[in-house]
């Protein structure tokens, strides 16, 4: 430290307001005096992470010191995640975690939020002073940056790192970090690249190895950027960010078994990231792994508690993979599963007592009720939920859920209708579209999906290899489990077709085909598989007309 | 994590347990520092109070320690390798010690450049070095060095005193000596031995960190020395 800089300390410190939040009253007294004597006038002192949320909204702190283990309540990473998700805290500011947890978890858990620094306890005078004193020089050095990172002026902020880093700054990893990660935010892939790899030469450095790998991602060079969040695990096997980057790149590539596969290992070595959990109960749905998704969604809702991430989302998630997961199970399994589901239902609409939480939670427990051949509780929890839901303005995720609850009550008919609708109103949103299109395509039970899944699968290699008869026997299988897939029912029309090129059919043949385009005539005009329905219905006609005439 | 509860895992009670423990000894530290405030000049020299605070740091480098050799065991230690300023980390050490030392009137001399820059896990780096200071009290005459640079291709530290130095058995293969930890022999063998893994756990390439213990340097004392890649 230089001696001048040093000298000029105290009139810093007068300028400076402080929080200090801590659980126990006298280990906030005794740092407050401390700091007093640093010179410092403006210190407010919070006992729990609810009142310090609460006070950064009211005054701006330069400087926020948190315990990490605050009792009941939320912890010092908590505080530190609903500060930066509600922007409550300026880049200018500095958050310093003041924490004697030592388990691995918790580290982890906190570096991922990235405080300013740690401060670990004991805490004595003199040590607060060094190490406050290296914080502050710094904040003061790199102030005019981050004035502009909070303003969002990018181009500003990155000619001011250039002119540190020129001007050999003591702060100049930090600037070419900054700069970087600058680079690749307004889209200069090339910049950042060329930074990170340039790092790279002289030094592993495991932030420019994840940042060369997310410049990767950006231009789509997936295999290489895959390479690269290899690289940083086996250099770093606690390196949390590089696993859920390594997950994004494999799902992006299609291969979603791996995604999930890396981002539980994420879960394992830091399980408290409540997004990751969610992110990994979605992914177990897509790839229907029942107990993973019921997994995750547990931690979900056990890790959100406290935290900015609670939501009601979170217990209905819980609740629809245990509504999946008693379909279809052994018996004592599946109650077990029902009596859960109902549990968590009763656990959102107490905590969060809306009408869409409610009819959402209502339609999930009528499905439960009926996966265990309850019909009167299901019937009394579909009128409940009925009582709650206008058809006509109804938002998507509720009408999905409505819809599938329907074809759980064998109201085919219905809730073919209530799809159609929602399908024109949200024809814009391919994102609902496609989840629309996944439930026309096979509203039956996840185990008869994942059969006839596999069934297509299989016929589509037949087909490839030139096996038809053993394609179309296949196809068939599959229709037996999901009679409705469009895909499916296409996949079978046009195999059947190709096989009659070299003979010619039997009018009565050809007409048969009609039975499996009918079995598709439910989808709207917006499905992906529409345009196919219509050119295969057309060529079915043509043949069936032409051996008519002929 | 265990699953069953009737079965608490060890490392979870150890852990919380010590963070109830540093929680007390962080006030303990505090209310010296006060006390020692107000007490009159003789009784301050008389070194009470900086023995008091002697032990405290020596509870808290052991809790520390501790801790980190159970998770080596069970592979739970991992590093975090940041970029720090070696001279600002040095005199935060250092400043632990400043009423102890004062207290003996042992002085303290950092040598390291202003804007040194090291790649090292700050907690545990600590740990080892205020482990050996913790040492270095009791066996200097009244200098100790604390001293960092790099030698191209490492960060040195280098702790070194004027005391008796090392018995040399010690110097000759700090690695050998930690098969057989001997407990009766004070807490010196477990320090090292965490020392020695740590500088293992740091890898840069092909290379590890290491530690070396010698005798004369610059103080003509016992020389303790950990390189990390």
């Amino acid at each position: 430290m230089n001696i001048k800089e040093t000298v000029a300390l105290p009139k810093t410190y007068k300028k400076l307001k402080f929080l200090i939040v801590d659980d126990f009253e006298s280990f906030r007294i005794s740092v407050k005096q401390m700091l007093r004597s640093f010179g410092v006038e403006h210190i407010d002192v919070s006992g729990n992470g609810k009142d310090a949320v609460q006070k950064c909204t009211f005054e701006r702190y330069d400087i926020v010191l948190c315990d990490h283990n605050m009792g009941d309540g939320q912890t010092g990473q908590q505080v530190l995640e609903e500060l930066r998700f509600h922007k409550r805290l300026k880049r200018t500011s500095l958050f310093i975690l003041v924490t004697a947890e030592t388990s691995k978890e918790v580290v982890i858990g906190t570096k991922e939020c990235q405080p300013d620094g740690y401060i670990a306890k004991p805490i004595t005078k003199a040590v607060l002073q060094k190490r406050m004193d290296a914080l502050i020089l710094q904040r003061q050095a790199l102030l005019p940056i981050n004035k502009e990172l909070d303003l969002e002026n990018y181009p500003k902020a990155i000619t001011l790192c250039t002119q540190e880093i020129n001007k050999g700054s003591r702060y100049k990893s930090w600037c070419h970090k900054t700069l970087a990660h600058l680079y690749y935010l307004t889209g200069d892939y090339q910049h950042a690249q060329k930074l990170y790899e340039d790092i790279l030469s002289k030094r592993e450095i495991a932030w420019a190895r994840l940042g060369l790998g997310k410049v990767q991602m950006a231009q789509q060079q997936y295999s290489e950027a895959i390479e690269q969040f290899k690289t940083l695990i086996n250099n770093n096997k606690d390196y949390v960010e590089a696993y859920d980057y390594l997950s994004e790149a494999y799902e992006k590539t299609g291969k979603r078994k791996e995604a999930q596969i890396i981002l539980k290992q994420a879960t394992s070595i830091s399980p408290l990231a409540v997004p990751r959990q969610q992110h990994l109960g979605e992914l177990c749905t897509m790839n229907q792994d029942l107990e993973g998704a019921i997994s995750a969604y547990k931690a979900t809702v056990k890790y959100a508690n406290h935290s900015v991430h609670d939501s009601a989302d979170n217990y209905l998630n819980l609740g629809r993979s245990l509504s999946d997961g008693c379909e279809g199970s052994e018996p004592e399994k599946a109650k077990e599963y029902a009596e859960e589901a109902i549990n968590t239902l009763d656990k959102a609409t107490k905590k969060y007592n809306r009408n869409d939480v409610r009819a959402s939670a209502s339609l999930i427990e009528t499905r439960v009720h009926q996966n265990q051949n309850d019909e009167n509780a299901a019937k009394a929890a579909f009128a409940v939920a009925e009582s709650l839901i206008d058809e006509s303005s109804i938002d998507a995720s509720t009408g999905i859920e409505f819809a599938k609850t329907l074809y759980r009550l064998d109201k085919t008919d219905r809730a073919e209708r209530v799809l159609h609708s929602l399908a024109q109103r949200f024809e814009d949103d391919p994102d609902i579209l496609s989840s629309i299109e996944e439930l026309l395509d096979e509203p039956v039970s996840l185990r008869q999906k994942m059969k006839a899944r596999e069934l297509n699968k299989q016929g589509i290699s037949y087909f490839e290899e030139g096996f038809l008869t053993k394609a179309i026997d296949t196809f068939k299988d599959a229709l037996k489990e999901a009679p409705k897939h469009p895909a499916l029912n296409l996949n079978l029309v046009q195999v059947v077709l190709k096989s009659f090129e070299n003979t010619t059919p039997e009018r009565e043949e050809v007409e048969g085909l009609n039975q499996y385009l009918n079995n598709v005539k439910h989808i709207p005009s917006q499905h992906r598989q529409y345009k196919r329905l219509t050119s295969l219905a057309k060529k079915v006609d043509s043949l069936a007309n032409s051996l008519k005439t002929g | 994590m265990t699953e069953d509860p009737s079965k608490p895992d060890f490392s979870m009670v150890m852990a919380s347990s010590v963070h109830d423990m540093k929680n007390s000894l962080s006030m303990l530290l505090h209310s010296l520092e006060l006390i020692s405030d107000e007490l009159p000049e003789e009784m301050k020299k008389s070194g009470k109070v900086a023995t008091l605070q002697y032990e405290a740091e020596r509870v808290n480098n052991d809790l520390i320690q501790l801790l980190g050799v159970y998770r080596l065991e069970n592979d739970k230690l991992s590093v975090h390798i940041d970029e720090h300023y070696i001279r600002d980390f040095l005199e935060e050490q250092a400043a632990r010690y400043e009423v102890l030392l004062n207290s003996r009137s042992i002085s303290l001399i950092i040598e390291c450049e202003d804007d040194l820059v090291g790649y090292f896990d700050r907690d545990m780096t600590a740990g080892i070095i205020n482990n050996t200071l913790t040492n270095a009290a009791r066996y200097t005459r009244d200098k100790i060095k604390l001293k960092a640079y790099h030698d191209g291709r490492h960060t040195v530290f280098e702790i070194s005193d004027n005391g008796a130095g090392y018995p040399a058995s010690m110097c000759n293969a700090p690695g050998q000596i930690f098969k057989g930890i001997d407990f009766e022999s004070g807490s010196t063998s477990l320090g090292l031995y965490f020392a020695y893994q740590v500088a293992k756990l740091h890898k840069q390439g092909d290379e590890t960190g290491s530690i070396e213990l010698e005798n004369g340097g610059d103080l003509g004392g016992g020389v303790f020395r950990i390189r990390l890649p």
